[in-house]
């Protein structure tokens, strides 16, 4: 699965395309559990993944996990550390660990998320864990592509927290306090539970958990595990598959074309750039009618 | 217009003729039991202003972890930074350990205290290049990179 990632990870939305269409009919539907864990930059994302990973494959699942670090937005290269903080499972046969830089995207993913999701459906996996780049208060667009999304939050990240509620707060099914042996946790996690609460207004609405983990505390991850599984039983008997399905895949399209229209505009020669933003539009919407064709790039 | 931080680096490359280090993914790796990776993370980085994503493996891996690191990232090389006398044994085992995965067209190159006597015994079993505490960073780069466009 290595090298097929990468060729779709590379991949220009013209072969993007191709790949998929190559791909459309012996793909399953949709079997990788997919789980999103987001939060702020050192909030321990990693580590935790490695601890929830090493659960999850005690369920007896194989688990895929990708981890995006950020792009640097000066020289177009990355360093991909999340694996460093994975080292405790990196050893394990049933976890399979991919780091991808986060390219053009600034929504706490990589613009190519979607499609790389996409082509590890049927992969000998059972799940998959997406960590995506440390994040702030608006980058919720994991929400989109997963079934559970792990927010993890710090103790004494009170100001954050408030400035969060219009946001990424919404978006989580299931809240991490971390670092959950530093002072500050109950008093966060009371903070937290509170807003939650008023989520489940609908009957039988999910309520998210708010846990609290603590790396020194190995059987603190124990309940998050379980918490996803009651997410997942939740889900399955709640969540309208075929518009999770339909939501996906417009998010999917919706970052095929705004990649497509950044390579084109990229290759905009600069006198082209003089124009009116109308006519550029104008220009723009015709070379995107005019599909990609197989290796025209 | 001003000139920005981008255009620089831009400038930079050229000068130094870096063409093909964007989108190459390399993985740092330091097998062996030093401790010492400011040599590792000065690479890492610099690979990165280049344009490269980089993957570090962190301190005393050894040769048959990097190998599956590097195989399940999918890298177009690995460097293997090393300041412990070993390097023989260590580019060998890991040389094998790439085979043994079907990776062998994945490039090794090699960073630290490597005597001159080493060299031609290291490009004999399969590394790409050695690049030295003597050598610049740019020149480093510049080596790297025109391995990785071969």
């Amino acid at each position: 699965m290595s090298r097929a990632l990468s060729r779709v990870a590379n991949a220009t939305v013209a072969e993007t395309l191709k790949h998929q269409a190559e791909h459309q009919a012996k793909r399953p539907d949709q079997e990788l559990y997919r789980i999103g864990v987001t939060g702020a930059p050192g909030a321990g994302k990693s580590t935790l993944i490695s601890r929830l990973a090493s659960r999850r494959v005690e369920r007896g699942a194989k688990v895929a996990v990708v981890a995006i670090d950020p792009t640097s937005p000066v020289s177009q290269g990355s360093i991909l550390g999340d694996r460093i903080r994975m080292d405790a499972v990196s050893d394990d046969p049933n976890i399979f660990i991919r780091s991808i830089p986060s390219r053009r995207a600034h929504d706490g993913l990589a613009d190519n998320t979607a499609d790389l999701l996409w082509a590890m459906e049927g992969h000998d996996f059972d799940e998959v864990i997406v960590e995506t780049v440390g994040v702030g208060q608006a980058e919720y667009s994991i929400r989109a592509i997963v079934d559970t999304v792990v927010l993890v939050l710090l103790p004494e990240s009170g100001d954050a927290v408030q400035a969060m509620k219009a946001g990424l707060l919404e978006m989580a099914d299931i809240y991490v306090v971390n670092k959950a042996d530093l002072p500050g946790a109950e008093l966060m996690a009371g903070d937290i539970a509170a807003t939650a609460d008023r989520r489940a207004d609908v009957e039988g609405g999910w309520v998210p958990p708010v846990l609290q983990t603590s790396s020194r505390d190995a059987d603190s991850f124990a309940a998050l595990d379980e918490a996803i599984e009651a997410h997942r039983a939740w889900r399955q008997a709640r969540v309208d598959a075929d518009q999770v399905r339909r939501a996906r895949t417009r998010y999917q399209v919706q970052g095929l074309i705004s990649r497509r229209a950044e390579e084109l505009l990229e290759a905009m020669a600069e006198d082209e750039l003089d124009r009116s933003p109308k006519e550029i539009y104008q220009a723009l919407l015709r070379q995107l009618a005019s599909a990609p064709e197989d290796g025209d790039e | 217009m001003g000139v920005t931080l981008k255009d620089e680096i831009v400038a930079w490359k050229t000068d130094n003729g870096i063409m093909s280090l964007k989108g190459k993914r390399i993985l740092i790796a330091k097998p062996g039991l030093d401790g010492h990776d400011v040599g590792a993370k000065i690479i890492a980085l610099a690979l990165r202003d280049a344009g490269a994503d980089v993957i570090y493996t962190g301190l005393r891996k050894s040769p048959d972890y990097i190998a599956r690191v590097a195989v399940d990232e999918d890298v177009d090389a690995v460097g293997l930074s090393m300041l412990s006398g070993s390097h023989k044994e260590i580019v060998a085992e890991t040389v094998d350990c790439l085979a043994a995965l079907d990776a062998g067209d994945i490039k090794i190159f090699v960073g630290g205290t490597i005597p001159a006597d080493d060299h031609a015994g290291l490009i004999a079993a399969g590394v790409c290049g050695i690049y030295t505490a003597e050598m610049t960073v740019d020149d480093v780069l510049s080596a790297i990179d025109k391995e990785l466009a071969a």
